[in-house]
């Protein structure tokens, strides 16, 4: 039973210590020695507990603000949790507009590296580099350090890069803009060929076509509480009810 | 315990040491292959060094050690190992953020991936001393088999850079000043290390003080089984390891209750 999840998480929270002024300095901190800087507390994720097993496609829905990308990065474990564990079985990647790449490094060099954090061999690199490459139509650039590139190239290296080499848990935060008209229609076909099958995907997104679309099943969070997890026709319904 | 726990995490992987490779090498061509000179600065570096060191030690202050070029050499080459290795890596997890802040990634390898790249570095400076050594200042002893004790000196070096980049940079996370902090401190450090001292002079000024200075005792260390046909003091050699060990333990400790928060921080 154990082995079928990809993620389990328990009774996670997390809260942000925003200190508004802040005492950066020595001198500063002296004299403010009595009047220490004001902090808040922002409770971005309060105790929720779930499951995610795996092969399973999730959609994460709520409004802006009500924590979403917090609780992607906690089960990414990118965050760690003020309370609680999240327990991850396999390598995660989280993609938003950029992924981890260094912009010092060649388009080669950060294919290597992330497909290497990604839990590939050196080998089976070697094997799809040019795929990667052809997929997102970089050809004449692969020696080319990527702060020369433009934002679209950088965003379509990381797009085939993820497509091809792929961590074991995707989550994936809005990525279906990347791209001219074209490269979306590519994207989405590998998408729906390589992640749907055989991955275990997170989605956010506010397209509700997408959700509708992908997920099996769908949570919707409301103020860094999770209100509902399970049948996506529900959870959409919950989310079109709290937009109201 | 949590120290036990990063150390699991680290071993369960496969392409773990193929990956450390490759980011290690990257690393290494990164810092030198953007310059013109290329890899000639890695050669170069100590070399300019040693005749500052040289000029201003043997030929204004008449210092009477023995084959004074290849003293401070061996000196500078560990030194220079330690400083790229701390200070250099303070930073780290600021400028390697992208590897971790979209990944699950164990940020220990970040940090074994550039020692690594030093140790590359390094290796490059230890050949260039052994041939300046035995052919350009050869009237000391020649090459010997006690010359591989420098093998577990310089692993007792890696573990104390290892330790003291992973207790900097975590503290970095919080507090930036540690930065300058460092930077006197390491200034001090130089001095109170025996790097162009005779070390009869250095006993003599600060007794004991080889015991309190990790550094001292691996450069004291070093230079007994590479120049003067000598075992290593065996006692510093253990005190050395059991620093080391112990900060090791510290920095483990510091990157799992602040480098964990360096996503979310820095």
């Amino acid at each position: 039973m154990e082995e079928t999840f990809a993620i389990k998480a328990r009774n996670i929270s997390k809260t942000f210590h925003i200190s508004e002024d802040s005492h950066n300095t020595v001198k500063h901190r002296l004299f403010n020695l009595f009047n220490p800087p004001r902090t808040k507390y922002v409770p971005a994720v309060k105790s929720m507990s779930l499951e995610i097993k795996k092969g399973e496609c999730i959609g994460l829905l709520g409004r802006n603000g009500c924590g979403k990308s917090t609780l992607v990065k906690l089960l990414a474990g990118v965050y760690p949790t003020d309370s609680g564990y999240v327990n991850i079985q396999g390598s995660t990647m989280l993609m938003n507009l950029g992924v981890g790449m260094s912009h010092e490094l060649t388009a080669r060099e950060n294919v290597y590296v992330s497909g290497s954090v990604l839990g590939l061999k050196i080998k089976e690199i070697d094997a799809i580099f040019d795929d990667i490459i052809s997929f997102a139509e970089l050809e004449q650039f692969v020696d080319t350090k990527i702060k020369f590139f433009s934002s679209g190239m950088v965003a379509r290296l990381g797009f085939s890069i993820a497509v091809k080499a792929g961590a074991d848990i995707m989550f994936l935060d809005e990525v279906f803009a990347v791209g001219d008209a074209k490269f979306q229609e590519k994207a989405v076909k590998v998408f729906e060929s390589s992640w749907i099958q055989g991955k275990t995907v997170i989605l956010v997104s506010h397209s509700m076509d997408v959700i509708r679309q992908y997920c099996n099943r769908a949570a919707f969070l409301k103020n860094g509480e999770l209100k509902y997890i399970g049948d996506t026709g529900k959870a959409i319904e919950m989310y079109m009810e709290d937009n109201q | 315990m949590l120290t036990s726990h990063t150390i699991k995490n680290f071993f369960s992987g496969t392409n773990k040491l193929e990956r450390l490779w490759l980011m290690a090498k990257i690393e290494f061509k990164l810092r030198y292959y953007e310059n013109n000179l290329g890899l000639l600065w890695a050669l170069l570096k100590p070399l300019m060094d040693v005749a500052i060191y040289y000029m201003v030690f043997k030929v204004i202050l008449k210092s009477d050690i023995p084959a004074f070029a290849s003293f401070l050499f061996i000196g500078l080459i560990l030194w220079n190992f330690f400083i790229e290795s701390t200070s250099g890596t303070i930073q780290i997890l600021q400028t390697k953020k992208y590897l971790y802040e979209y990944s699950n990634m164990n940020k220990l390898e970040i940090y074994l991936s550039t020692l690594m790249s030093n140790t590359i570095g390094f290796f490059f400076n230890l050949i260039m001393f052994i041939i300046f050594l035995n052919f350009i200042e050869s009237d000391m002893m020649g090459l010997s088999l006690l010359n591989f004790w420098i093998v577990p000196l310089f692993l007792n070096l890696f573990i104390l850079s290892l330790a003291m980049s992973l207790i900097l940079s975590c503290i970095y996370v919080v507090a930036k000043d540690i930065t300058q902090i460092w930077q006197v401190f390491t200034s001090g450090l130089f001095f109170l290390s025996p790097i162009f001292y005779k070390l009869s002079l250095f006993k003599q000024a600060l007794p004991s003080f080889e015991y309190a200075n990790p550094i001292a005792g691996i450069i004291i260390n070093a230079r007994r089984v590479m120049m003067e046909n000598n075992l290593p003091d065996l006692e510093l050699l253990v005190f050395d390891f059991g620093y080391a060990i112990f900060l090791l333990f510290v920095g483990f400790i510091l990157l799992n209750k602040l480098g964990a928060k360096a996503a979310e921080k820095l």
